[in-house]
C-alpha cells in the first residue's frame, strides 16, 4: 500500500521524539541509587490488580472513580482499533478480521467509542463545572490538551468507520458509525477521501498523544502500574532507614533519591487527592503534597539547575509544615511515597542545623534529658505519687505487661490524670504491670520524622537496652506515637517486641471479663482516630469496642478511620510555631465534631490529642458544648463512681 | 588565633533542688547538670570567630557531665576538648577555677579566653575579671558581638535600653560573653555520634592561690507558694466558686 512508507516514517519519527522527550527521566532513573523493591512479586502483582483492576482507591471518589474506570476500560477496548489502524498499514495483510475484527470487536469499538466520550464528558463536567479544590495547582492546560486529543482520536475513529460504511462497507456491527455514515452522506463528504482523511487524523492524533505523553501527567498510563508494583511493602509505620551508601543522613539533590522515589515523581497524575486530605494544606501552610511532588518532578524534568533542592525547589517552610499523618499516602491512587521524601529532606536540614528555635529547643531537651519538655528524668514517674498504690519498677522485678508511658502521659499535667486512670484500670483488671521510671526516654517516633535520625538512634538504643534488660511478656504504650516507634521503627535495630496500645489491652481485658465497668445509657459520643494508632497501625476497632462496652453510642465523624483528619501535632509539628496557620487542624476537627450536632464528648486515644483538642475547644469557646475526653476516662470500673455525662442539646 | 572557651556545668534549674545536710549547699547527688547558657553562647562566639577568620578553638569544661558537653563542643567545631578536674559535688567557684583557666590559657598559647558573662553559681560574673587579672590581660564582659581583625578585636557590649558600646582592644584578652552574634546552632544527633569518638583531654586543677574572703553561711530555697486553682469551664461554676472563695477570705458576704 502506498501509505506504508509514510506511516513508517511518521511512526519512527514519533517514537524518536517520544524517546527524546523522555531522555532526562530515563537518565535520572538509570543513574539513581538502588532501592530494594524486587521482592515478593506475587504480592506486588496482587496489589496492582486491586489498585488498577478494582480501582480500589480511585472509587473512594465515586464520580472520579467511575469516569476513570470508563475511560480506562474504553482505552483497552479501543486499543484494538489502534492495533488495527497501525497494523493494517505498517504490515500490509495484517488484519484483526480473522478473530472478529469486523464483527464483535467492531461492535465493542463502536460502543466504547461512545463510552469514552461519555467518560471524557464526565471528566469535563468534573473539572470545569464541579471544579473540586483538589485540582488547584494542577496543570489545567495539560488536562485540556489530553481531553482534546482523546476526543480527536475517538471522533476520527468513528468517522473513519462511518466513511468506510458510507463507501459501501458493512455497518451492521457498528451502529454508531452507521448513524454517522448517514450524516457524512448528507454533508456530502466523499466516502473514500473522507476515510483517508479520518484515518490520518486518527493515527496523527494517536502519535501526537504518544509524543505528548512524556511531558504530561499522562505518563501515568505507563508508570502507574510499575509505581504501584514497586510500592513499599514495609510496615506503614517504619520510616525509611538512611542507606549505608549515603554519606550524610539527608538528601539535598534530586539525584540522591533512589529510583523508586524518582519514579514516584514521574507517576503523579495531579489528581490532588493528597492535597484534599492534607491537614497542613487545610491549615493554610505552604504545603500541598501534590505540589511537593510536581515541583520536584518539574525540577527533575528541567535537569540540573542552580537552585538547591532543599530550601530552593522545596522551601524549608514546606518541609516543616508536614505532620507526617500519612493521609496523603493513604489517598494516593498510584502509591506515591510523600513522607520518605519529606523525612529525607528534613534530615538534611537537621544535619545542617537549620531548625526553628522551637524545634531546636525540643531536640536539645531530648538530647540532654530524653524528653522534649526539658524536665528531669527523675520527674518522669512523678505521676505515680498520687496513685493510691505503688507501681512496679520493671527494671527490678518481672512483670507481665511493661508499660511504656511516653512523654506527654508522664509529664503533661493535663494528661497525668488520664495516665493514672489507665493505671487504675489495669489494677482493677488485675494486670501485673510495671514501668521503666526514669530510664524511659522519648520513643523517638517524632524525632525520627522530624529528620533527626542520629538522636532517634540514641533514644531508641537507650530504650531498647532498658527494655531488653527487663523481664516481661508484652509492652503496652499510652501514646500511639510510642506504639509506632516500638513496634515498627525499632525493627531497624533488630528489636521485635510485642507492643500494643492501651486501647487494645483494655478491649482484651473487657472481652475476657476481667474488667467490670459502669455502663452509660447510650449517650452519643464521637471518636477521633489518632494517625499513629489508626492509619499507621490499623488500630481502628479496639477503641470503638471500648466506647461500646462503656455504654456509649458512637457517632463517627465524616472523616474517620483511614480518612481520619490529623490533629496537627505529629511529626514534630507540636514543637513548631503556628506561624502561617490560618485554621489549626485541631480546630477544623472540632468544628467537624460540632457539626454532628448530638455529641457531648470528643473521645481521644492519644495523650497529644487530649492536649491539642482541649486547647482547640477552649480556643473556639465551645467548652460548654463539647469536651475532649480520653477513652480511659469513659471506662469507669464498678468500684469507682460513675461518670456524669453532660447533657447536649441536639442541633 | 588560639581561643580558649570555658564551659561550666550547672545544676538543671528544672530539677528539684534540695539543700545538703549542712544547709549551705545544694544536694548535688540527684541533680541533672546542664551547660551554663552563657557559656553556650561563648562557645558559639568562638566557633563563629573560627568560621570567620580561622582559629583553633580549645574547649575546657568543668563540672559534672562534661564528657557529653565536650563532645557537643567538638561536634560544633571545637578543635580540642579538655575536661578540667574539679572538686566533686561542689559549686563551681570562679575564684577557685580562675588560676586553672589562666594556666591553661598559657599552656595553650591562647590569644583569647571566652567564657559566659555569669553563671547561676557566679551571678557576679567574676570569672572573666579573675582570669584577666591573673593573666594581666584586658577584659570586657557582657559582650554581644565580637569581631576579630588580626590581633585587633572589636567587642560590642550591651548597656541596657538599647545602648551598645564598641571597644577596640588587642589580643590577648579575656571576654565574658552575654550573647553570641548568632544564637547557638543546633548540632544533629549524627554529628554528636561522630564526635563521641573525639579524644577528651584531662587537666589537673591548679591551686587557686587566693585566701578565703567570704563564705556561704546559709542557703535558702524558694518557699513553695500556694498553687493556682482552676475554677472550671462554665460561667456559673466559676461564679459560684469565686463567691465562696471571696466569702471564705472574708471579702464578701455569702
Amino acid at each position: 500500500m502506498a501509505s506504508t512508507l509514510p506511516l513508517w516514517i511518521l511512526v519512527i519519527t514519533a517514537l524518536a521524539l517520544t524517546a527524546w522527550r523522555s531522555r532526562r527521566y530515563a537518565f535520572a532513573l538509570a543513574n539513581a541509587p538502588a532501592a530494594a523493591r524486587f521482592d515478593r512479586p506475587m504480592l506486588r502483582l496482587q496489589g496492582v490488580m486491586v489498585a488498577i483492576g478494582m480501582h480500589r482507591k480511585m472509587l473512594r471518589k465515586p464520580l472520579s472513580g467511575v469516569l476513570h474506570a470508563i475511560i480506562f476500560i474504553s482505552f483497552f477496548v479501543l486499543f484494538t482499533a489502534t492495533i488495527d489502524a497501525f497494523g493494517s498499514r505498517l504490515f500490509p495483510g495484517f488484519s484483526l478480521a480473522p478473530i472478529g475484527g469486523e464483527t464483535w470487536i467492531a461492535a465493542l469499538q463502536d460502543i466504547f467509542s461512545v463510552l469514552m466520550l461519555v467518560g471524557v464528558g464526565l471528566a469535563l463536567y468534573q473539572r470545569y463545572v464541579l471544579r473540586p479544590a483538589r485540582f488547584d495547582g494542577s496543570s489545567g492546560s495539560d488536562a485540556a490538551i489530553i481531553y482534546v486529543l482523546i476526543v480527536l482520536i475517538v471522533a476520527s475513529l468513528l468517522l473513519e468507520a462511518a466513511a468506510r460504511i458510507a463507501g459501501g462497507a458493512d455497518g451492521s456491527w457498528r451502529p454508531v458509525a452507521s448513524a454517522l455514515a448517514g450524516l457524512l452522506d448528507r454533508a456530502g463528504i466523499p466516502a473514500h477521501q473522507g476515510e483517508e482523511l479520518f484515518y490520518w487524523a486518527h493515527v496523527g492524533a494517536i502519535l501526537a498523544f504518544l509524543v505528548y505523553i512524556p511531558g504530561s501527567k499522562h505518563r501515568h498510563m505507563f508508570l502507574a502500574a510499575p509505581n504501584i508494583y514497586f510500592r513499599s511493602l514495609e510496615p506503614r509505620g517504619l520510616a525509611p532507614a538512611v542507606p549505608e551508601a549515603r554519606e550524610a543522613p539527608g538528601i539535598d539533590s534530586l539525584g540522591q533519591f533512589d529510583w523508586k522515589q524518582q519514579l514516584d515523581l514521574l507517576s503523579c497524575t495531579e489528581c490532588g487527592r493528597c492535597q484534599a486530605v492534607c491537614p497542613a494544606y487545610a491549615a493554610g501552610l505552604p504545603l500541598s503534597p501534590k505540589l511537593l511532588i510536581t515541583d520536584m518532578r518539574d525540577a527533575l524534568a528541567a535537569g540540573p539547575s542552580a537552585a538547591p533542592l532543599v530550601g530552593g525547589v522545596i522551601s524549608e517552610e514546606t518541609l516543616w509544615a508536614c505532620t507526617t499523618c500519612r493521609a496523603c499516602m493513604e489517598a494516593c491512587p498510584v502509591e506515591i511515597e510523600h513522607l520518605p521524601k519529606i523525612i529525607d529532606m528534613r534530615r538534611h536540614l537537621v544535619d545542617e542545623g537549620r531548625v526553628s528555635p522551637g524545634l531546636q529547643e525540643a531536640l536539645s531537651n531530648l538530647t540532654r534529658l530524653g524528653n522534649s519538655m526539658g524536665k528531669p528524668s527523675k520527674m518522669r514517674a512523678r505521676w505515680t505519687r498520687e496513685l493510691g498504690f505503688p507501681v512496679k519498677d520493671a527494671r527490678e522485678e518481672p512483670v507481665d505487661v511493661l508499660w511504656f508511658v511516653g512523654d506527654y502521659a508522664s509529664y503533661d499535667p493535663r494528661v497525668q490524670e488520664i495516665t493514672r486512670k489507665v493505671a487504675e484500670l489495669l489494677t482493677a483488671a488485675g494486670v501485673d504491670f510495671g514501668i521503666l521510671f526514669d530510664a524511659e526516654r522519648n520513643s523517638g517516633n517524632d524525632v525520627r520524622r522530624a529528620g533527626e535520625e542520629g538522636l532517634f538512634e540514641t533514644l531508641a538504643q537507650s530504650n531498647i537496652d532498658e527494655i531488653k534488660a527487663c523481664s516481661f511478656n508484652r509492652i503496652m504504650t499510652t501514646d500511639p506515637h510510642s506504639l509506632n516507634a516500638l513496634k515498627n521503627d525499632y525493627q531497624h535495630f533488630g528489636a521485635t517486641f510485642e507492643v500494643l496500645h492501651y486501647t487494645a489491652l483494655l478491649a482484651e481485658l473487657i472481652a475476657a471479663g476481667k474488667l467490670d465497668l459502669h455502663v452509660a445509657d447510650g449517650a452519643r459520643v464521637t471518636y477521633h482516630d489518632p494517625c499513629y494508632l489508626g492509619r499507621y497501625n490499623g488500630g481502628f476497632d479496639a477503641p470503638r469496642e471500648l466506647i461500646r462496652a462503656a455504654g456509649y453510642t458512637l457517632h463517627d465523624m465524616p472523616r474517620c478511620r483511614e480518612n481520619s483528619f490529623c490533629c496537627g501535632a505529629g511529626g514534630g509539628r507540636i514543637w513548631q510555631g503556628d506561624d502561617g496557620v490560618t485554621e489549626r487542624p485541631s480546630e477544623n476537627r472540632i468544628r467537624e465534631a460540632l457539626s454532628l450536632g448530638d455529641v457531648a464528648y470528643f473521645v481521644v486515644a492519644c495523650p497529644k490529642d487530649k492536649v491539642m483538642y482541649t486547647a482547640a475547644i477552649d480556643a473556639l469557646g465551645v467548652a460548654d458544648r463539647l469536651k475532649a475526653v480520653d477513652i480511659a476516662e469513659l471506662l469507669v470500673p464498678l468500684t469507682s463512681q460513675a461518670l456524669e455525662i453532660p447533657t447536649v442539646e441536639t442541633t | 588565633m588560639n581561643i580558649l572557651v570555658v564551659l561550666r556545668m550547672i545544676p538543671d534549674s528544672a530539677g528539684e533542688l534540695q539543700l545538703a545536710e549542712d544547709g549551705r549547699s545544694i544536694d548535688r547527688e540527684w541533680l541533672d547538670f546542664q551547660l551554663n547558657d552563657f557559656d553556650d553562647h561563648a562557645l558559639e562566639e568562638a566557633i563563629l570567630l573560627k568560621e570567620a577568620g580561622g582559629a583553633k578553638v580549645t574547649a575546657v569544661a568543668v563540672g559534672e557531665g562534661t564528657n557529653r558537653v565536650l563532645q557537643m563542643a567538638a561536634a560544633r567545631g571545637a578543635d580540642e576538648v579538655v575536661a578540667l578536674q574539679a572538686e566533686e559535688d561542689a559549686m563551681i567557684s570562679s575564684r577557685e577555677i580562675a588560676a586553672s583557666i589562666a594556666a591553661m590559657a598559657r599552656a595553650k598559647s591562647a590569644d583569647l579566653v571566652l567564657c559566659g558573662v555569669q553563671s547561676s553559681e557566679d551571678v557576679f560574673g567574676q570569672l572573666a575579671p579573675y582570669v584577666g587579672a591573673l593573666l594581666d590581660w584586658p577584659h570586657v564582659s557582657g559582650t554581644n558581638r565580637i569581631v576579630a581583625n588580626g590581633a585587633v578585636l572589636r567587642v560590642t557590649q550591651e548597656r541596657g535600653a538599647g545602648v551598645a558600646v564598641t571597644y577596640e582592644l588587642a589580643t590577648p584578652a579575656v571576654l565574658g560573653v552575654q550573647t553570641a552574634s548568632k544564637a547557638p546552632r543546633y548540632v544533629s544527633g549524627s554529628k554528636l555520634r561522630e564526635a563521641s569518638k573525639t579524644p577528651i583531654g584531662r587537666a589537673a586543677p591548679e591551686s587557686s592561690g587566693f585566701e578565703r574572703s567570704a563564705e556561704i553561711i546559709t542557703l535558702r530555697l524558694p518557699v513553695q507558694g500556694g498553687s493556682g486553682e482552676n475554677l472550671g469551664g462554665d460561667a456559673e461554676t466559676v461564679a459560684d466558686r469565686l463567691v465562696s472563695i471571696l466569702a471564705a477570705k472574708g471579702l464578701a458576704r455569702n
